[in-house]
C-alpha cells in the first residue's frame, strides 16, 4: 500500500478501509476463557493470509503455579525448545528445555494471581517447521522461550494447556502480521 | 472423580474420558508445582 497524504478535511471511507485492510497486524479471533478449565483450544486462528502470528492471553488466573503449554492442532509429539532465565534472587541464568514434549512447554506461564502467554508463532499453515518466540513469566521467574515443532503440517488451530491445575478467565487474542 | 472442563472457542463442557486420558498422557497434573520452570 502506497502511503497517502491527506490534504483535506474529508476522510472517505474508501481511505479508513484501505488503511485498516493494510495494517501492520491484524486482529483474527479471541476467545474468553471460562471457568476452571484444564485447556482452552482456539480454531479458525491460521490461514495463508498470514504467514506469522502474534498471540496474547493475558486477565487470567492460575489455580496453581503453572507453565502454559501451547500445542498445534492435535499433534502431542515433537515439540522442542529451550527456556533461558533467572529467578529474582539470583542474576545467574539457568535453563529448560522441551526435547520432543507434547507441546511448547514454557510458552506461558502463571500463579493464582496473574498468568500471561505473549508469543509469536511462524509458519503454522505452512509446509513448514512451526517456529515459536515467547516470554516465559511467573512471580519469580523471569526467561525467554524458543522452539520448534518438527513436523511440515498444516494447522488452522491451537491449544493452551497449563501442565499444573486449570486456568480461569482472561482472554486469549491472535493476531496476524500482515505479509506485504 | 469428576473430570476437568475443556474449552473449544467459547463453550466449556466436561472433558471426555478419551480427552481426560490425552491430557494425563501429557504429563499433566492437578496437583500443584512450585516456580521452577523445569517443574514443567
Amino acid at each position: 500500500m502506497s502511503i497517502k497524504t491527506f490534504t483535506s478535511e474529508i476522510l472517505t471511507s474508501t481511505d479508513v478501509n484501505n488503511y485498516l485492510t493494510n495494517s501492520g497486524s491484524q486482529y483474527i479471533t479471541s476467545t474468553v476463557v471460562g471457568t476452571t478449565v484444564s485447556s482452552v483450544t482456539i480454531t479458525g486462528a491460521f490461514s495463508g493470509v498470514w504467514d506469522s502470528y502474534k498471540i496474547i492471553y493475558s486477565g487470567g488466573v492460575g489455580s496453581t503455579s503453572f507453565h502454559l503449554g501451547l500445542s498445534l492442532g492435535s499433534t502431542a509429539t515433537g515439540y522442542y525448545g529451550g527456556l533461558i532465565y533467572n529467578n529474582a534472587a539470583s542474576a545467574t541464568p539457568a535453563g529448560a528445555l522441551d526435547s520432543n514434549t507434547a507441546s511448547f512447554t514454557f510458552a506461558g506461564g502463571g500463579n493464582t494471581t496473574q498468568a500471561l502467554l505473549n508469543c509469536d508463532l511462524h509458519n503454522p499453515f505452512l509446509a513448514r517447521y512451526t517456529l515459536i518466540n515467547a516470554s516465559n513469566l511467573s512471580f519469580t521467574n523471569y526467561g525467554t522461550y524458543n522452539g520448534a515443532l518438527g513436523n511440515t503440517t498444516s494447522y488452522t488451530a491451537f491449544t493452551l494447556t497449563p501442565n499444573s491445575g486449570t486456568i480461569t478467565g482472561g482472554t486469549v487474542t491472535v493476531y496476524g502480521y500482515r505479509k506485504a | 472423580m469428576t473430570r476437568p472442563n475443556i474449552q473449544i472457542d467459547d463453550e466449556v463442557r466436561e472433558m471426555t474420558e478419551a480427552e481426560y486420558e490425552a491430557l494425563l498422557a501429557t504429563g499433566w497434573t492437578l496437583e500443584g508445582t512450585d516456580e521452577t520452570p523445569t517443574a514443567g
